[in-house]
């Protein structure tokens, strides 16, 4: 039982990382990333190969946080200037390029087989089902500093410009922002908690390959955003953990309905994810916590 | 040489048709819709299910298939685009994800996710001049050039055609002339639906049906519509042309598998070279 608890937690822990560059990228800065799960994917390999070559925890993580940074900075470079709806054709394409790498340069990346036997972290300390507590606490540790330092961001004078980016580039503009600069640094955040989400994901599922990266993946971390309310990140635990109820408990169809095989439960609990997203949009659009706002208190604006 | 251009022009014009789709509703809903690959995937396999579990003939099937692609995209639109009319652009493209994940999922519920094909006999291929073309490549040249002459002929000959262009361009102007904002989106589902159902049996006929088929042509379909210049349906078959040809060319160089890349590397080009496209228009963003 507790080995089935800590490994949902873990599960939730990694997507509401993913959820967390979002509202970074989205939620806060206005960038919508369609192709989050070409990041997510590209981290996660870069991890699993690492870890494969031998290198220890800390030189994989920072690695995959590298490669987050790197390849958030280079997409957003490119089309951070773009208007919203071209800018997630941007990244969708980008994550569709990367997923085809994946597939086909099967000397590095196995292909279509993936990677298996990925090591996992600290399993010198510990075995059996302590083990999993332990990597659980250790995801806990990790996703507590990335949204430490997704709040910090968000609450500084640097989450503010973001905002008002966000709002109106051009008035940000006029007040001598450089609006490029700073959509490229907050993209590059959200990479950066995209590499510790792949991290995690690699080494806890010791197996990766490509069919775990998908659309889906995009989908439930925008499903998280707006459930949490766009831009705020303690919705977003919310909105994460919700997401996650609804997928684990949508496995449970197939016993409520046993006439279902299992191709079909899978796809129905698909269809209600989509059908989750329309409703979520149409009947909460705002979402169900608001984002920071700077509190000034009535002594202070005489 | 001849051989890569024929095949090129063909499979741009594959892409074509859900391309003209795929343009005509950013041009009036303002959004890219995402969930046009499952659109083309739904109208392969409603003709599917005519063809092979009912047993009429592939072209009445395919006639089904743009009547009941058409029914589907208006509830859709019912359910989903109409309550979040007037709601910003990202809301719309996150709605029509969920569109997709709904559709795809749906044929996967109901066929299954195994490869399938329709009920037809393969003849061989024809040699013409040393060009080897084979009768889906005519067919498809043939149905493709009509269906974009039958679109062409309704958005400019007729005040159907004329009152999407309206929308399209300015909404708030088109209603207040009196336009029926709401009558003129019913139409381009009707049409974008039945361009998505045709090219969906279409594809089905020249390879194979599955339900990530309509999910492989999205990256095209968006580069060409961004390459012929958003919201312009010619540009959309432009630009299609040569996605087609190019990607023929890629396969000279590059290793076939990564056909797809050429689409992203076009949308990149593009939009950092002349984001409005090549008969685009450039517009004040935002």
């Amino acid at each position: 039982m507790i080995g089935y608890l800590t490994a949902i937690l873990v599960v939730v822990l990694i997507s509401a990382l993913v959820a967390l560059a979002l509202n970074l990228q989205w939620g806060q800065a206005g960038m919508v990333n369609f192709g989050i799960f070409g990041f997510f994917a590209a981290t996660s390999y870069v991890a699993a190969l690492s870890s494969l070559a031998g290198y220890p925890l800390l030189i994989s993580l920072v690695l995959a946080i590298l490669t987050g940074v790197a390849l958030s900075a280079l997409v957003a470079l490119v089309s951070a200037r773009l208007r919203e709806d071209y800018f997630a054709i941007a990244t969708l394409a980008f994550a569709e390029a990367v997923r085809l790498f994946l597939l086909n340069e099967t000397w590095l990346t196995g292909g279509a087989n993936g990677l298996p036997g990925i090591p996992r972290p600290l399993s010198a300390y510990s075995s059996g089902q302590s083990y999993e507590l332990l990597f659980f606490v250790m995801a806990l540790v990790l996703a507590a500093i990335c949204f430490a330092f997704a709040e910090a961001l968000t609450k500084s004078p640097f989450g503010r410009v973001l905002r008002a980016l966000r709002e109106d580039d051009l008035v940000a503009a006029t007040l001598g922002k450089h609006v490029l600069s700073f959509r490229i640094w907050a993209f590059s955040a959200g990479g950066a908690i995209l590499g510790v989400a792949g991290y995690l994901h690699s080494s806890y599922f010791g197996y990766i390959d490509p069919t775990q990266f998908g659309a889906f993946v995009t989908a439930y971390a925008f499903m998280a955003v707006i459930a949490g309310g766009r831009g705020s990140n303690t919705g977003l635990l919310f909105g994460a953990v919700s997401v996650m109820v609804l997928l684990e408990g949508t496995r449970f169809l197939k016993d409520l309905m046993p006439f279902l095989d299992a191709g079909q439960a899978a796809s129905l609990r698909l269809i209600l994810i989509g059908a989750g997203l329309i409703l979520l949009l149409i009947y909460k659009p705002q979402g169900f916590f608001r984002e920071h706002r700077l509190r000034v208190d009535k002594g202070d604006t005489k | 040489m001849l051989q890569i251009l024929l095949n090129g022009i063909v499979s741009g014009l594959l892409v074509a048709l859900p391309a003209v789709a795929l343009s005509l509703t950013y041009g009036v809903l303002n959004f890219p819709n995402f969930a046009i690959g499952s659109m083309i995937t739904f109208g392969a396999y409603i003709a599917l299910f005519f063809n092979v579990d009912i047993g009429v003939s592939l072209f009445v099937a395919a006639g089904l298939a743009a009547v009941g692609l058409a029914a589907v995209a208006l509830l859709i639109d019912r359910l989903v685009y109409r309550p979040l009319r007037g709601a910003d652009h990202v809301t719309l493209l996150v709605a029509s994800i969920g569109v997709y994940f709904v559709l795809e999922n749906v044929v996967r519920f109901l066929f299954g996710s195994d490869i399938r094909g329709y009920d037809v006999t393969v003849a061989r291929p024809h040699r013409w001049m040393g060009l080897r073309v084979n009768n889906e490549q005519i067919l498809i040249f043939v149905v493709a050039f009509l269906a974009m002459v039958i679109v062409w002929f309704i958005l400019m000959r007729t005040p159907f055609g004329r009152a999407m262009r309206a929308v399209s361009d300015n909404p708030d102007l088109a209603d207040v002339r009196g336009i029926s904002r709401n009558k003129v989106i019913a139409l381009v589902w009707v049409i974008a639906a039945a361009l998505c159902s045709t090219a969906g049996v279409l594809v089905g006929m020249d390879g194979i049906i599955d339900p990530l088929m309509g999910w492989n042509y999205v990256l095209p379909l968006f580069a060409a519509v961004i390459l012929g210049g958003i919201g312009n349906p010619l540009g959309a078959v432009l630009g299609a042309l040569i996605i087609g040809i190019v990607e023929e060319m890629a396969t000279l160089v590059l290793p076939t598998t990564y056909r797809q890349a050429v689409s992203f590397v076009i949308i990149v080009l593009v939009l950092l070279l002349r984001p409005h496209g090549l008969l685009g228009k450039p517009r004040i963003s935002r």
